[in-house]
């Protein structure tokens, strides 16, 4: 009979079965469907987590204010001079584009001044100059001072002898931050790259800024602002702002051109003004007038501007987050202390729990007989395991950091975790060694061994998988820990030194980073890792397990 | 010349209130194969279990009578890791340990201070082949033990019997999990062994016991119903209850 005759058997059965049988046959397809249907659902969620957090976790995607557009100059002209100033940095600076005050910060408070604050990289800002005075170089200090004190400005610069030294120096700097004349920009170096600079705002007047029933227009996104620029905005309601019709102002037609040339109908009102007197009083004077001028203009004549969104994504968890060490609170660089601090965790915690939970599973599964002690003992431990961690964190706090006087710091939170993971060990050690055959212990007893050859030799070995998958559900339970640290180990971002230092490991960051609402991306990057680390964890149980059963059977 | 080897005298057995063992006298010959055979229940495996010792590990059993092993007793004069070095025992179901060939046959020894490879290489290879399985597995020595089938795997538990130099094996029912073929390699092996060793040996199958030993005890409830000659036991049965047994009556 072949494969196809069976089915066709089983068919003709369910037809001439009973209503009986089949009213069963039914239920059992609507039951399947159920636990279908549940188990889908569950994977679905668990899938759309994990999602969610490594896609947040690895990029970043977020609309962040400015006070200029997203136009970028490389090459910016300069009021007195024909050449154009081009600003370099050292190319290990992870920036491409500076907002204009941003630039100038960096050149006058150049002691406090950080490339952190532009793109979390911790590392400090050296200012370049050029030493030999002229039209050029007083111009471009003129950009960079506005308003600023010349004393700090030469105090803070080093100075370079010619515009090669200047590159050579700026290549061999880190953080290194110079400028040039355009002409001298071509050919850099791969040490060096430009950084361009963003100092246009969108000046408007000061009606647009008006509350009109509860709504007010704080901020335009880029889209808005091409949009608006395009002429196809005829009042400001459309892109979320009062009712007010929009009026454009240029400077003068050359500008104008732009939109003015293009095919498309414009429907804003356009004013072109011929003199920047003008320009600045139109913008004040007129209701709902709006222009692009430099940001510089802004603060010398007192205007009001829209900030604008950038839409900016990218990398989150890049290999500079994981092998940067902290700053600022976590708020530049990366977590490579963090991520060691974490392993140190876990590797001492295992060399403290390990011995103990092994040996006291040991004493309880070889040694005593199932009595009351034993029962006792089990409840013990079973209720241990289920005490909430923030109590654990409680009893480490008064016990080791204040009765014992460890302090808050490594040592205190090893062991309170220690205490916390204890009985997971003994709980699957005891199960572990509970399923080894007897009969392994009584062929090992009769060739003369010991009991404690026994154990050592045959019983540890078989049951090394159990103990294996406790161990690393203990350092589960210890990637994940966070109450407990919080008491225990403090809130400092440096690497472990010693027993007494205080550290964040990586659960603790990511709740530092959330509460201390430092940085939403930089949490997610956290998590992600975290996720990963879990990952791995559970990954290499079934490996060893599997390898060790391999080692112990076919 | 026979010699005794074990010498057991009024022996009674309690697990807690129950009493499994009734007064056994027996001795064992040097150089002989002693069969146990009877009804399950009757008590072999717990007297077989009392000869090394093994017994010792459940709480509840409680011993009185003597037992004596080369004339020492073995509770009051031998040391039980001796005891059991020169008592060893082969169970029911094969029972290598989770480790390869190798480390199977050389653990006996190894517990008891041979370290030196040269040494164990010539007691594995000399148990391997005394046990009739160094052919099969001499290719395989550091492969896992647990992919041996069962005979291979009850013959390595011989092999590794043999490695600690006993003088005496017991063995409780070795062939009751095995296939016909595995079971009369066995049965060859017990009768090459038994040049060299006092074997005592547990079955449950009438032919077994008639094939391989020279003398045979008969169990009934805990207590020795006939001891004599295998001959004598299965064509001349003194106990009208041993005939019964042996042709099948009951059992
Ligand atoms: N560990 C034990 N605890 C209590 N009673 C036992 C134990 N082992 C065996 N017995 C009892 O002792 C009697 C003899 O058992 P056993 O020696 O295993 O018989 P056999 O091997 O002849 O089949 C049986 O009644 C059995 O129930
Ligand atoms: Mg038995």
């Amino acid at each position: 009979m072949t494969g196809i005759d069976v089915l066709k058997n089983r068919r003709s059965n369910t037809v001439q079965s009973s209503p009986q049988s089949r009213k069963i046959n039914r239920q059992e397809i609507i039951a399947k469907g159920i636990i279908c249907f549940f188990t889908a659902f569950t994977i679905a969620i668990l899938v759309w987590i994990v999602g969610y957090l490594m896609v947040k976790g690895f990029r970043y995607n977020n609309d962040v204010s400015y006070d200029v557009t997203t136009q970028i100059e490389r090459e910016i002209p300069l009021d007195n001079t024909d050449e154009d100033v081009v600003f370099i940095i050292n190319s290990k600076v992870r920036s491409e584009d500076i907002p204009v005050a941003g630039l100038r910060k960096l050149y006058n408070k150049a002691r406090k001044e950080n490339w952190g604050f532009y793109n979390q990289q911790n590392l400090k800002v050296v200012p370049f100059a050029y030493e030999g005075a002229g039209s050029f170089s007083d111009d471009v200090m003129n950009f960079i001072l506005t308003g600023s004190d010349l004393e700090t400005y030469r105090k803070n610069v080093s100075q370079t002898s010619s515009w090669e030294d200047m590159i050579h120096r700026v290549g061999q700097t880190p953080g290194a931050l110079g400028f040039i004349p355009a002409s001298k920009a071509e050919g850099l170096p791969k040490s060096v790259k430009v950084l361009s600079v963003r100092r246009i705002s969108l000046i408007v007047s000061p009606s647009v800024l008006r509350i009109q029933d509860g709504r007010m227009m704080r901020e335009i996104s880029q889209a808005d602002a091409d949009k608006l620029f395009s002429g196809k905005v005829v009042n400001w309601k459309e892109i979320g702002g009062i009712d007010l019709p929009v009026t454009l102002v240029f400077w003068d037609s050359k500008d104008a051109s732009s939109i003015i040339n293009r095919d498309e109908p414009v429907l804003a009102k356009i004013q072109i003004v011929h003199s920047e007197e003008d320009f600045y009083s139109s913008i004040v004077n007129t209701n709902g007038a709006v222009a692009l001028g430099h940001y510089s203009s802004i603060e010398s004549e007192g205007l009001s501007f829209i900030p604008v969104l950038r839409h900016e994504t990218g990398w989150n968890l890049t290999w500079h987050f994981i092998f940067e060490s902290p700053a600022r609170s976590g708020q530049w660089g990366g977590v490579s202390y963090i991520i060691l601090n974490t392993f140190f965790l876990i590797l001492f915690t295992i060399i403290f729990s390990t011995p103990v939970g092994i040996m006291a599973a040991i004493y309880l599964v070889e040694y005593t007989n199932q009595g009351r002690l034993m029962r006792i003992l089990r409840m013990g431990t079973e209720t241990l395991a289920g005490i909430p961690s923030i109590v654990f964190g409680l009893f480490g706090f008064i016990f080791f950091v204040q009765i014992c006087g460890l302090g808050i710091g490594f040592i205190s939170s090893t062991l309170t975790i220690t205490l916390m993971v204890l009985p997971t060990i003994i709980r699957s050690s005891e199960e572990a060694l509970k399923s080894v055959p007897q009969s392994f212990r009584e062929g090992s007893l009769a060739l003369g061994a010991s009991k404690l050859q026994t154990i050592i030799k045959v019983v540890l070995p078989a049951a090394s998988p159990g103990i294996l998958t406790g161990i690393i559900l203990a350092i589960g339970r210890t990637v994940g820990e966070t109450a407990v640290l919080i008491y225990t180990l403090g809130s400092n971002y440096d690497l472990v030194t010693g027993p007494s230092s205080s550290a964040r490991v990586l659960s603790l960051h990511l709740y530092m980073l959330f509460s201390e609402a430092l940085s939403f991306d930089r949490t997610f990057a956290t998590g992600a890792i975290l996720v990963i680390l879990v990952l791995i964890t559970n990954l290499s149980t079934t490996w060893i397990v599997k390898g060790v059963n391999k080692n112990a059977s076919v | 010349m026979e010699t005794n080897k074990i010498a057991v005298n009024k022996l009674n057995l309690f697990y807690g209130d129950f009493q499994a063992l009734h007064d056994i006298n027996i001795e064992i010959k040097e150089k002989e194969v002693t069969a146990l055979i009877g009804p399950s229940g009757c008590g072999k495996s717990t007297f077989i279990r009392t000869l090394n010792r093994m017994n010792d590990l459940i709480d509840i059993v409680k011993i009185d009578g003597t037992i004596q092993y080369d004339a020492m007793d073995i509770y009051k004069q031998w040391d039980l890791i001796e005891l059991r070095k020169k008592v060893g025992m082969v169970f029911q179901k094969p029972n290598p340990f989770p480790m390869s060939i190798y480390d199977n046959i050389a653990y006996g020894p190894r517990t008891h201070g041979i370290k030196s490879r040269q040494k164990l290489n010539n007691i594995v290879e000399n148990s391997l082949d005394q046990a009739s399985l160094l052919d099969e597995v001499k290719d395989r020595l550091h492969k896992p033990a647990l992919g041996l089938s069962g005979g291979q795997q009850q013959r390595l538990c011989i092999a590794r019997v043999l490695a600690v130099e006993p003088d005496v094996v017991l063995m409780d029912e070795p062939t009751s999990a095995l296939d016909p073929i595995s079971t009369s390699r066995i049965e060859d092996l017990i009768d090459e062994l038994k040049k060299s060793y006092t074997i005592v040996i547990v079955t449950h199958n009438m032919q077994q016991a008639g094939r391989i030993s020279d003398k045979t005890a008969f169990f009934l409830h805990g207590k020795i119903e006939e001891f004599g000659g295998t001959d004598q036991i299965f064509f001349n049965p003194v106990s009208s209850k041993t005939e019964a047994y042996i042709s099948g009556k009951f059992g």
